[in-house]
C-alpha cells in the first residue's frame, strides 16, 4: 500500500484553481519530489496531506488514513513530521527547549540529543532562537519536522535561502533520514535538488501535474534530444557533413538527436577520413531543468511564455 | 503497513490531555516570563501606576462616590485593569504575532488537540492576570492600607466572568488586526482609550454624558464588578450583577465572533 495515495485532488480559491485533477502515489520509504515553479500548487498539495487544508475534491489517502478526516488527525499528526516554509520559532526560547516541547506532544519522541546532534545543533543546544543564523534555523525546523519519530516526514522547500554549504549539510540530513526507512515528500523548485534526493518526481505547473517518474527520465529525459555541437572545420560547408545540421549560425553546427551513436560515429568516421578537427565537440543530454522549463512553460529568465 | 485500528483513532485518554495541557501551560508562561522586557511592561504597568496614582492620591476622597479615598478605586480599578491587561490587552497582539509569524501553524500542525493549546493559553493568562491582582492587592494592603475585599465570593465571581469575556474579547480583537506590526498600536490605542473613558484614572460620575457612554462598552462594568466586593462604600451590595451580566455579554458575542473568525495561518500565504 502507497504512503500517500491521491487521486483527481482538486482545490481552488475563489475562481483560482490552485491544483487541478492531481493524482500520485508515493511509496513506502522514498523520497517523493514536487517539483514546479512558485504559485504550482505545491505547497497547497502539501497542505492538504498534512490535513492543514481541506480539499475540494478527489480522494486523498496519507498512511491509511484521510487527513481531511477530523477523527483521524490526531492519530496522523503524530505519524507525520512537518518542516514548513518560513514560519517562526519562539524566538526567546532555547534550541532545547523549543525541542523538548514539541517533544511532549508525541506519544514517543525521539530523544532531543539524538535530534539535537542529527541536525548539528550540539553547539547551540542552548543558545536562543533568535540568535541562530538563517541556516540554523531551517536546521532547527528540520528537527522540530522529526521530533516526533515521523514514519513519514513533509519537507516544504527544505533548502531554500540556504547557501551551499547548507544545503549539502540539509541534503546530508535527508538521506540520513531516508536510510532509517522515513518516507520523506519534499517540495523543491531546485532541479538539483531533486536530482540529488529523490526517487520519483512530480513536475507541477499551474495546479497539474505534467510530468512524472525517476529525475533521470521524467519528461522523456533518457532518451531523444542529446545535442552534438561543433565548430564548422576550416574548408568545409555544411553540404560535406554527413548529417544534415539542426541549426548553422555560420560558425557552430548544433545537431539535435536521440540516435546519438549513430550519428556521432558517421560524424567522427567522416572527420577522421577527412583529416580534419572538431573544434569545441561538445555531447550534451537535455537537463532536467530544460525539461522542467519546457514543461512548466518559462524560458531561463524565469518569466512565463505562452505554451 | 496495516490500517490503523478503530480504537487507536479514537486518540489518547483524558488524563494524557490533562497532562499535556500541564506541559503547555508551562510553556506558555516560560514564553512569557523569558521576555522580561514584555514581562515587566505588561505586569509592571499595574504596580507602577497603582504606587505613582496612589502616592499622588494622598488622602483626597470622592465626594460623589460615597467619599471613599481616592486610592481605595485605585485599588479596584487597577485589579480590573490587570484582568483587561493580561486578558485583552496582552492576548490579543501576542496571538496576532503567534498568528502571523506561523507559530500558531505550526502548532496546529502538531498532534497537539486544539482544545488542549486553548486551555493552556487561557490557563495561561489567566495566571497573568491572577499575579497582577495579587500584586495590586498587596502594595494596596501594605503600601496604602487598602483593606482586601469583604466579599470574596463576589470579588472571585467578578474575576473569573473578567477573564472568561476579555479573554474572548481579545481573541475576538486578534481576528480583526490583518497584521502583526498593526497589532501593538491598533490594540493599545483601543484599550487605552477605553480605559480612559470608563473612569481608570477618575471615577466616573454617575448620570455623567462619560458615563452614559461608558455604559455601552465592558471596561467600566468590570471596575465596577471588581469595586462592589471590596464594600468601601457602607450598605453598598458587594454583587454587582448588572455589571457582571453586561461583561458576560460582551464575552459571549465575542466568543461567537472569534469562533468563527478565529485563522491559524498567517495572512500573507
Amino acid at each position: 500500500m502507497p504512503t500517500v495515495s491521491i487521486k483527481g485532488l482538486r482545490k481552488s480559491y475563489g475562481s483560482i484553481r490552485a491544483v487541478d485533477d492531481v493524482s500520485l502515489d508515493v511509496e513506502p520509504g522514498e523520497v517523493f519530489a514536487l517539483l514546479g515553479p512558485n504559485g504550482a500548487g505545491k505547497s497547497t498539495v502539501i497542505e492538504i496531506l498534512e490535513g492543514f487544508l481541506h480539499r475540494d475534491g478527489g480522494d486523498v489517502e496519507v498512511l491509511g488514513v484521510d487527513p481531511g478526516n477530523r477523527h483521524q488527525q490526531r492519530w496522523l499528526r503524530t505519524r507525520i513530521g512537518v518542516v514548513l516554509q518560513e514560519l517562526a520559532v519562539e524566538p526567546f526560547f532555547t534550541v532545547r527547549q523549543v525541542l523538548e516541547r514539541n517533544a511532549g506532544f508525541y506519544p514517543a519522541p525521539r530523544p532531543i540529543d539524538e535530534v539535537i546532534d542529527l541536525v548539528g545543533l550540539s553547539e547551540k543546544s542552548n543558545a536562543r532562537v533568535k540568535t541562530l543564523s538563517g541556516g540554523q534555523q531551517r536546521r532547527l525546523d528540520v528537527g522540530l519536522g522529526i521530533i516526533g519519530n515521523p514514519e513519514l516526514l513533509f519537507l516544504d522547500e527544505p533548502t531554500t535561502g540556504l547557501d551551499p554549504a547548507a544545503r549539502r549539510t540539509t541534503w546530508d540530513l535527508i538521506r540520513t533520514l531516508s536510510s532509517e526507512g522515513t518516507t520523506v515528500v519534499l517540495s523543491s523548485h531546485y532541479m538539483d535538488e531533486v536530482e540529488a534526493l529523490a526517487k520519483n518526481v512530480a513536475v507541477l505547473a499551474r495546479g497539474q501535474i505534467v510530468a512524472t517518474g525517476p529525475p533521470s527520465s521524467v519528461g522523456g529525459r533518457d532518451h531523444g534530444q542529446v545535442t552534438i555541437r561543433f565548430a564548422l572545420p576550416e574548408g568545409v560547408t555544411t553540404i560535406d557533413l554527413p548529417v544534415v545540421p539542426t541549426e548553422f549560425d555560420g560558425k557552430e553546427v548544433e545537431i539535435r538527436t536521440d540516435d546519438e551513436l549513430v550519428v556521432l560515429a558517421r560524424i567522427v568516421n567522416w572527420a577522421l577520413e577527412r583529416k580534419v578537427a572538431l573544434p569545441g565537440l561538445t555531447v550534451t543530454r537535455v537537463t532536467l531543468e530544460d525539461i522542467y522549463l519546457s514543461l512548466t512553460h518559462q524560458d531561463k529568465d524565469g518569466s512565463e511564455v505562452k505554451p | 503497513m496495516s490500517r490503523p485500528e478503530a480504537t487507536e483513532k479514537k486518540g489518547f485518554t483524558g488524563f494524557r490531555d490533562v497532562r499535556l495541557i500541564v506541559h503547555q501551560l508551562g510553556y506558555e508562561q516560560l514564553a512569557f516570563w523569558v521576555n522580561k522586557v514584555g514581562a515587566i511592561f505588561t505586569v509592571g504597568f499595574s504596580v507602577v501606576f497603582l504606587v505613582l496614582l496612589g502616592a499622588s492620591a494622598g488622602t483626597s476622597r470622592i465626594p460623589y462616590l460615597g467619599h471613599i479615598k481616592l486610592v481605595q478605586y485605585y485599588v479596584a480599578g487597577f485589579i480590573a485593569y490587570g484582568v483587561m491587561g493580561a486578558c485583552f490587552n496582552n492576548l490579543a497582539i501576542n496571538l496576532v504575532v503567534r498568528r502571523e509569524t506561523g507559530l500558531l501553524k505550526r502548532l496546529r500542525l502538531s498532534p497537539m488537540p486544539t482544545w488542549v493549546l486553548l486551555a493552556a493559553v487561557f490557563l495561561s493568562t489567566t495566571i497573568t492576570a491572577l499575579v497582577q491582582v495579587v500584586l495590586v492587592l498587596g502594595i494596596g494592603r501594605i503600601g496604602y492600607g487598602v483593606h482586601f475585599p469583604r466579599s470574596w465570593p463576589a470579588f472571585l465571581i467578578a474575576l473569573v466572568v473578567g477573564v472568561a469575556s476579555f479573554v474572548a474579547m481579545g481573541v475576538a480583537m486578534s481576528t480583526a488586526i490583518p497584521n502583526q506590526e498593526s497589532a501593538g498600536p491598533v490594540v493599545s490605542v483601543i484599550f487605552f482609550v477605553l480605559l480612559f473613558l470608563s473612569g481608570l484614572w477618575f471615577p466616573l460620575k454617575a448620570n455623567s454624558g462619560l458615563a452614559q457612554f461608558a455604559n455601552y462598552f465592558p471596561v467600566h462594568h468590570l471596575i465596577s464588578a471588581v469595586f462592589a466586593p471590596f464594600e468601601f462604600i457602607p450598605g453598598a451590595s458587594p454583587w454587582a450583577w448588572h455589571d457582571n451580566l453586561i461583561v458576560a455579554i460582551w464575552g459571549a458575542a465575542s466568543t461567537v465572533v472569534a469562533l468563527r473568525r478565529f485563522r491559524w495561518a498567517p495572512r500573507r500565504s
